[in-house]
């Protein structure tokens, strides 16, 4: 959690938010939650559990559709 | 009542006297006079008065560095619609952390964190993470769904 804080805290792109999952049932539930931490990344593709950063990050940018580095991005995608 | 004893805020104190550097911006979005009462969804906010409570105490443990608005969503032209929704930026930026709900158990130490974090510019990430970053041209929204246990 306090990963995601730190990427927004270091890139202007992006946006880190914390939900409460028993205080908002339907955002919960919208984006099927079952177990703690669900990191859902612009509202589509997740991933449960607390990864180390280096995992955490690349699946981040991963779900966000970034090219992992040395991966040239192929434009027919 | 105070939701901070008072060996959490002299620990607070402690700790944000030796990491705290720069201003931090804190805004709690929250709808007033709805109480502890439980009420159908959007009509009541049974933990505004709480998330106000800790923000406030927060805050007062460092008043120079840390500032704090609260905002009524109910009055105030926001974009903001769930309560409490707790957001930190540096002045004159965006806020890019937020929370959503009471920031309370493992979320309040993110809080605290962040708040650290932000104001000392100490992020702690490894360098290929700051690369990584560096890669984004789109934005990106990471939503994390917690507990407070």
């Amino acid at each position: 959690m306090s990963l995601a804080n730190r990427m927004a805290l270091a890139s202007e792109k992006v946006t880190a938010l914390t939900v409460e999952a028993n205080e908002f049932p339907e955002l919960s539930q919208r984006y099927g939650v079952q177990g703690v931490p669900r990191t859902v990344v612009n509202r589509q593709g997740a991933f449960v559990g607390a990864l180390p950063e280096q995992l955490f990050v690349a699946a981040v940018l991963e779900l966000a559709g970034v090219p992992s580095d040395g991966e040239v991005a192929d434009p027919q995608d | 009542m105070a939701l901070l004893n008072d060996q959490i805020k002299q620990q607070l104190h402690d700790r944000f006297a030796e990491t705290l550097k720069e201003p931090v911006q804190l805004t709690l979005y929250t709808r007033p006079g709805t109480g502890r009462l439980i009420l159908p969804s959007g009509m009541g906010c049974a933990t505004c008065e709480d998330a106000r409570a800790i923000a406030e105490e927060l805050a007062a443990v460092s008043p120079d560095l840390v500032s704090l608005e609260v905002v009524d969503v109910t009055t105030s032209e926001t974009e903001v619609a769930d309560v409490p929704t707790l957001a930190l930026a540096l002045p004159g930026q965006e806020a890019r952390v937020s929370w959503k709900g009471l920031p309370a158990g493992f979320e309040f130490a993110t809080v605290v964190d962040a708040i650290e974090r932000a104001s000392s510019g100490e992020l702690g990430l490894a360098p290929e993470t700051s690369e990584a970053l560096d890669r984004l041209t789109e934005p990106v929204e990471v939503m994390v769904f917690a507990t407070p246990t």
